[in-house]
């Protein structure tokens, strides 16, 4: 048995045994599924995207494309995948058997109408299911049904009035689901506030293009010779989700609790989504990857960052970056310093003398005879590149040292 | 021969390359191989530049990945090492050379004819570097052999556990579609042998005859039956599997020596089925020839190690051998050649039984190659060159590989054709009026 602190929370008026969701997606496709999750420890879910049925699913194949870097698989995922191909009842049949078998664990119904009036039916059914909360899916960016998905999250007059019309309908809590795809996340945000929304999930999948065919010349995955510009997700886009997330957070007319995800497979990207101001969390790509056992890591390293921090509650650190974030104008430019060394333990690969003659502010010579870089610190821009790739670590063998009273270092034109 | 790395494979292990500034691994290859440059190149998916790298320097690139000793070479200076351990270039170099089979990619090709012709003698490793480098610069290049096949030791002598034959004559295989012709069975030693080749039109000779006599033990009882020599033992395995399985199987084999040779012939023993084998070796481990990779190949394989142990006679009963005698023996402070001198322990004598000897401690040109006229010898019947162009005394001989340095490494031998093509195509590139 893991150890685990107690990672409850209220979220919307709903009651959490801890804020790790499976996302709307293939890995909530079924109660089955689901209730495997829920065994494994996830608190609740964002049943996969239901629909009225009345236009007929179907899933392109192959639907999904995989992104690696070098040897690592899956940094990102593009998919383009649809929303649920199953029938509605089947669907509500699951959500029922879910909190029959799960009473503790908080299913949450993504929903998508392709009208007013679907999605007033969708809202009303899944809450009569048992659901305990509602996801309204403003997001998908590669629906195959024109007009739906991310084109609502587009437009923020059809955001205010579906999430008006949902919430009309339902005594449960609402969640709009966001899309990143916007200039700014907060006025889709905005726009579901004002229609109702209880609380926010973002970000849904980043509209992308991954990979492309190099013989055929199609983007990946290719779907019969053609491929689509479409969800990108994984640990590739976590750091585009935080920036969403804290925007959300930090913005003034907001203030309504949000369910962060995009690209969390630890507990460490856990914590930074509820530091950056997430209440819950949803994942996906790191199941897809990991499988449902993901969980267990997470909610045990999240329990020891908490005994780390005598945190009695997650409600302690939920936000507790963002007064640290701030716009870049709020910098004290008087702090400077320069990369220190600890040549001791340097083996001698030089890759900080290239990138600080190819990237840098050329400050590092190079011993040709020691194989050792010679810094010339009145030269050093301090801007650091050279301790991103140096591969000696624990603790890092290139550090930032603050320099006071640092000379201003502006290199000066070629001779 | 073990399957070398898949794609993935590869691309793991160039994940592991720091890329270094200056790289030392590109040091000081007796090949002058670049694994700095082709590592990058397949960190940088610039697969084909890789392999072109690989192949344009060396012909037989595959052959050295499978197999240089890189952990005593270029290995050494890997920086890796530093935070873990060093990255496997010859592995690496041997998958981009599969790898280019596996896609259909040859980066070596013909130089435009410059009407020179040039004979190459002896079809190892010197001598297909060199041919391969004269090829294609645009000479004429006919390699004679005495024995049937191309390939010299690699071909015929190291066991198809560590080089398959498929593989070898594959990479042979590029170097004669470069327009190389081989004859087979043809010796080139008499007198007036590289005086008649001059005659024929060749405008240029290279030599790279090899070392193919072994040393043997200066003990009574060596030419007893079931006593052989390493590399006749290696070369009857390699061309009469299953005879050999017939002489080995079942019997007590005793090998002599801490090479290279003594690690394939103990190993290729006990695969054909040697009841026990011993490895007899007068010094430790430490000095051994052999690198610590073939090592412990061989102590995996269950072959009984016996260090410290020198051979002073054999049991012979009937012309056949039943046992050597041997002493132990301890290393003394005095040095030889970079390694402590062991010497016999007095009254330390005892007999090890053995129905099948092998000696392998040691190779050295063949005494016959004396006869060819116009160049000179040292003592140890080794061709004397030029160092920086394999030049010999005479005009346009050149030698390199085992003939002029013993039994030397793999990429001792390229780099010596490799240098010795270049000094040809320097003398004679241009075309010359016989």
């Amino acid at each position: 048995m893991t150890y685990q602190r107690d990672l409850s929370l209220d979220f919307c008026g709903v009651r959490f045994v801890n804020p790790v969701m499976l996302s709307s997606s293939p890995v909530s496709n079924t109660g089955e599924m689901i209730g495997r999750a829920f065994d494994a420890g996830f608190g609740g879910v964002a049943y996969k995207t239901i629909g009225k049925g009345d236009v007929k699913i179907i899933h392109p194949f192959p639907r999904m494309a995989g992104y690696d870097y070098m040897s690592r698989k899956l940094v990102g995922l593009q998919n383009v995948e649809q929303i649920s191909d199953r029938p509605l009842d089947d669907n509500l049949r699951d959500i029922r058997y879910l909190k029959r078998n799960w009473p503790d664990r908080i299913v949450i119904a993504s929903i998508m109408g392709f009208s007013n009036d679907e999605w007033r039916e969708l809202a009303v059914a899944c809450e009569q299911a048992g659901a305990d909360m509602l996801e309204m899916n403003f997001s998908c960016p590669h629906m195959t049904v024109e007009g739906s998905g991310m084109k609502v999250g587009q437009a923020f007059d059809l955001v205010e009035n579906f999430s008006a019309t949902v919430k009309a309908a339902v005594s449960i809590p609402v969640l709009a689901k966001m899309t990143p795809n916007v200039t700014d996340i907060c006025e889709p945000a905005l726009s579901a506030k004002a229609g109702g929304a209880d609380g926010l999930a973002a970000i849904n999948t980043v509209s992308a293009l991954t990979n492309i065919d190099l013989n055929r010349f199609v983007p990946l995955p290719d779907v019969a010779g053609k491929g689509a510009m479409s969800g990108y997700s994984g640990p590739a886009v976590k750091p585009i989700g935080l920036r969403c997330i804290a925007q959300m957070a930090q913005h003034p007319e907001l203030g309504i609790p949000i369910s962060g995800m995009g690209g969390i497979e630890t507990w460490i990207d856990a914590v930074e989504y509820m530091l950056c101001g997430a209440g819950t969390l949803q994942i996906t790509t790191g199941v897809i990857h990991y499988g449902y056992r993901i969980v267990e890591d997470i909610l045990e390293g999240m329990s020891y960052f908490m005994d780390q921090h005598g945190f009695e509650s997650v409600d302690d650190f939920i936000g507790k970056a963002l007064p640290q974030t701030v716009p870049t104008d709020e910098f004290d430019l008087g702090h400077q310093g320069v990369a220190a060394y600890d040549l001791d333990r340097c083996i001698g690969c030089g890759q900080c003398h290239i990138v600080c003659q190819d990237a840098g502010g050329q400050c590092l010579a190079w011993d040709e005879h020691s194989r050792r870089p010679v810094m010339d610190e009145n030269r050093c821009l301090g801007c650091m590149i050279c301790s991103f790739i140096c591969p000696v670590s624990d603790p890092p063998l290139i550090s930032p040292r603050a320099v006071p009273g640092k000379p201003e270092v502006i290199p000066p034109p070629a001779e | 021969m073990e399957s070398g790395y898949t794609l993935a494979q590869a691309t793991a292990e160039a994940a592991r390359c720091l890329l270094c500034h200056d790289a030392p691994c590109s040091g000081d290859c007796p090949a002058t191989t670049d694994p700095g440059r082709f590592i990058r190149q397949l960190r940088m998916r610039n697969i084909k530049g890789a392999i072109a790298t690989v192949k344009r320097n060396n012909a037989l690139g595959g052959l050295c990945g499978a197999l240089c000793p890189t952990c005593d070479m270029c290995q050494r200076a890997c920086t890796a090492t530093g935070i873990g351990r060093p990255i496997d270039i010859g592995g690496l170099q041997r998958f981009l050379v599969e790898y280019g089979w596996e896609i259909g990619f040859s980066p070596l090709a013909a130089g435009a004819s410059n009407g020179v012709q040039v004979a190459v003698v002896g079809a190892g490793p010197a001598g297909l570097s060199c041919a391969s480098d004269l090829a294609q610069a645009g000479f004429a290049v006919t390699v004679f052999d005495r024995l049937d096949g191309p390939g010299g030791v690699p071909a015929h002598v190291i066991p198809s556990q560590r080089l398959s034959r498929a593989f070898m004559d594959r990479e042979i295989q590029e170097i004669l579609d470069l327009g190389v012709t081989f004859v087979g069975g043809r010796e080139i030693a008499g007198r007036d042998d590289l005086q008649a080749l001059f005659d024929e039109g060749f405008a240029a000779v290279y030599l790279g005859t090899g070392a193919w006599r072994p040393t043997r033990l200066a003990v009574a009882g060596n030419d007893a039956d079931g006593v052989w020599d390493g590399i006749g033992f290696l070369g009857r395995a390699k061309a009469d599997h299953n005879g050999m399985k017939k002489v080995v199987s079942g019997q007590t084999v005793a090998v002599i020596g801490g090479g290279d040779t003594a690690m394939d012939v103990a190993l290729v023993a006990s695969r054909l089925g040697a009841k026990d084998v011993y490895l007899l070796y007068r010094r430790s481990f430490p000095q051994m020839p052999a690198n610590a990779e073939e090592r412990q190949r061989l102590l995996d394989e269950g072959v009984h190690a016996l260090i410290l142990t020198q051979p002073v006679g054999y049991r012979v009963e009937e012309g056949r051998v039943v046992g050597i005698r041997a002493a132990r023996t301890q290393l003394t402070d005095r040095m030889v050649r970079g390694r402590r001198r062991a010497e016999a322990i007095e009254g330390s004598e005892h007999d090890i039984p053995a129905t099948l000897v092998v000696e392998a401690i040691g190779l050295r040109p063949e005494e016959s190659i004396r006869q060819l006229g116009l160049i000179e010898f040292d003592r140890g019947d080794r061709i004397q060159v030029e160092a920086a162009t394999g030049r010999t005394g005479a005009d346009r001989v050149y030698a390199g590989g085992d003939a002029v340095r013993g039994a030397a490494r793999i990429a001792e031998a390229v780099g010596d054709g490799k240098r010795a093509a270049a000094a040809i195509v320097a003398e004679l590139g241009e075309g010359v009026a016989r």
